[in-house]
């Protein structure tokens, strides 16, 4: 009874953090987000780390830390004059050291704790319905902010110099949607683990890059890809006893690979009927 | 309503880093309604003007102003009236985006939350039929060809029926048919209803039509204004 309630659980939590991660990946990679979004994940990581150290609330500090690394980055590139890419680069660096350092000062007991082992790779037994209730929230939230400024997004989307030089104000929807990937990745730092949570922003991108082209589908279907492949890496988790985020990162290559091969399948046998009309 | 469509007083610009400006004590002053045409050769900062007139770049001194707005303060104002075609805008065959979506972003932030009528769908339409694109809307933007991109932004900068609209050589790619369509038709259509163009070019066949002014640009200074049957500024 237990063992299904934790099933039912982890599948839907994992439908919904996945799902929303691999949304915010196709967002990313399309608005040229990718070194930010690496940035921002292990942002939430160290944040999560500190709140670990200093027995803090661990999803508050992520979230903070890693809408602070959103909103700060763009800024403090201009400000240096130093390229997004790079300085995204260097706080990934700076944020994984202050990860282990954090985790190290931590008290002997926490170090003993499911807590770390949920901060590095994950948990299923981190989900509680109090989780799935926020992530149902921020799905909320994202979908109507997607739907009801999608024309202006798609602007931003196809070319943002050129949205700027229309007049859409281009760094407010930059920064909301900063913010709600923020938070997607630090809940979804609770099932993946803080180094594997940024595979589950762009394994599921990739994977939908090989089979749509127009922007709605690749979005659409990065949420459906990110879905399946964390509700069934955590359904093997659970079976396996493996680390939860290494299972769903594993789900989700098999599926890339399983979209590559159906890619490049496609088009041979498209290639075979256009020779044999012809 | 203010005397120019476009004012620049002793405007210079930088780019980060360089010591030299790109333009250098730029005074210029474009009427509305008139069609004005910037050349000159590579390097002597055409697209800089441009962008510095919509505030894409902040000027280092001097005063811009666009339809009366300042720039850079008021820019985001002041551009909901403008259509920018930057150059060599070209797209990659694995853009998303087919050629209508394209031409109805143009129209975005004209609307409240960038929703669109069925009234703005037709006039997306009529502008792709109008630069003969219609047959191609539904097609993949990037999967067009280099000539039909700049139709489709084109299109895009004509639907937001701009007060004022700069071209930064927007027929690079285009054949000679479709730039003496562009030029003999469109334009003086879109000069009879009031908007200011303002054309870079260091290519442009002034037998297709005369503008109205021409600046001269070199080195990053304006060399030479002529004026043809505009009333000089004082």
């Amino acid at each position: 009874m237990l063992m299904s309630m934790l099933l039912v659980s982890s599948l839907i939590a994992g439908s919904l953090a996945g799902g929303l991660c691999g949304a915010s990946g196709a967002i990313c990679n399309k608005l040229n987000l990718t070194t930010i979004a690496f940035a921002m994940a292990h942002g939430a990581l160290a944040g999560a780390a500190l709140a670990l150290a200093l027995n803090l609330d661990v999803l508050s500090a992520a979230m903070s830390m890693a809408i602070v690394t959103a909103i700060l980055l763009g800024p403090l590139a201009d400000s240096l004059r130093i390229p997004l890419d790079l300085i995204s680069m260097i706080l990934f660096s700076a944020y994984n050291a202050l990860t282990f350092i954090f985790i190290l000062l931590s008290p002997g007991p926490a170090l003993m704790t499911e807590r770390i082992g949920q901060l590095l790779w994950g948990s299923i037994l981190a989900i509680r319905p109090s989780y799935i209730l926020i992530l149902t929230i921020l799905l909320i939230a994202y979908l109507s902010f997607i739907a009801v400024f999608w024309r202006r997004l798609s602007s931003m989307l196809f070319d943002l110099r050129l949205a700027e030089a229309e007049g859409i104000n281009v760094r407010l929807y930059k920064c909301v949607l900063l913010t709600l990937i923020g938070a997607t990745i630090a809940l979804s730092l609770r099932i993946t683990g803080g180094f594997l949570v940024f595979s589950l922003l762009y394994l599921p991108a990739a994977a939908s890059l090989q089979l749509f082209s127009t922007m709605k589908k690749l979005i659409a279907f990065s949420w459906i890809f990110g879905s399946i492949s964390s509700s069934i890496g955590l359904w093997i988790s659970l079976l396996s006893d493996l680390p939860v985020g290494s299972c769903i990162v594993i789900a989700a290559i098999i599926l890339f690979l399983g979209s590559i091969t159906y890619s490049r399948l496609r088009f041979k046998l498209s290639l075979r009927e256009a020779v044999n009309l012809v | 309503m203010t005397d120019y469509a476009v004012e620049l007083l002793n405007v210079s610009t930088h780019y980060y880093g360089e010591r030299r400006p790109a333009i250098r004590n730029v005074t210029l002053r474009i009427p509305h309604g008139t069609f004005t045409l910037i050349a000159g050769p590579n390097g002597s900062g055409k697209t800089t003007l441009l962008e510095t007139i919509l505030g894409l770049l902040k000027p280092s001194t001097g005063v811009v102003k666009m339809l009366g707005y300042e720039i850079p303060r008021e820019a985001s104002r002041a551009r909901r009236f403008c259509s920018y075609l930057p150059q060599d805008f070209m797209k990659p065959a694995s853009e998303p985006f087919t050629a209508r979506e394209v031409v109805a972003m143009g129209l975005s932030s004209k609307r409240s939350m960038g929703w669109l009528s069925e009234k703005d769908w037709m006039q997306v339409d009529r502008m792709l039929s109008l630069l003969g694109m219609l047959e191609h809307a539904d097609k993949p933007f990037g999967k067009l060809s280099g000539g039909q991109q700049q139709k489709v932004m084109l299109a895009r900068a004509l639907v937001r029926n701009p007060k004022l609209l700069l071209l930064d050589e927007p027929f690079s790619a285009m054949d000679r048919e479709s730039r003496s369509f562009i030029v003999k038709t469109i334009f003086p259509r879109l000069l009879e209803g009031g908007c200011t163009v303002i054309l870079v070019s260091h290519v442009f066949e002034l037998e297709l039509i005369t503008p109205n002014l021409v600046v001269e640009m070199m080195d990053g200074r304006v060399e030479e204004v002529l004026y043809a049957d505009v009333h000089a500024p004082s």
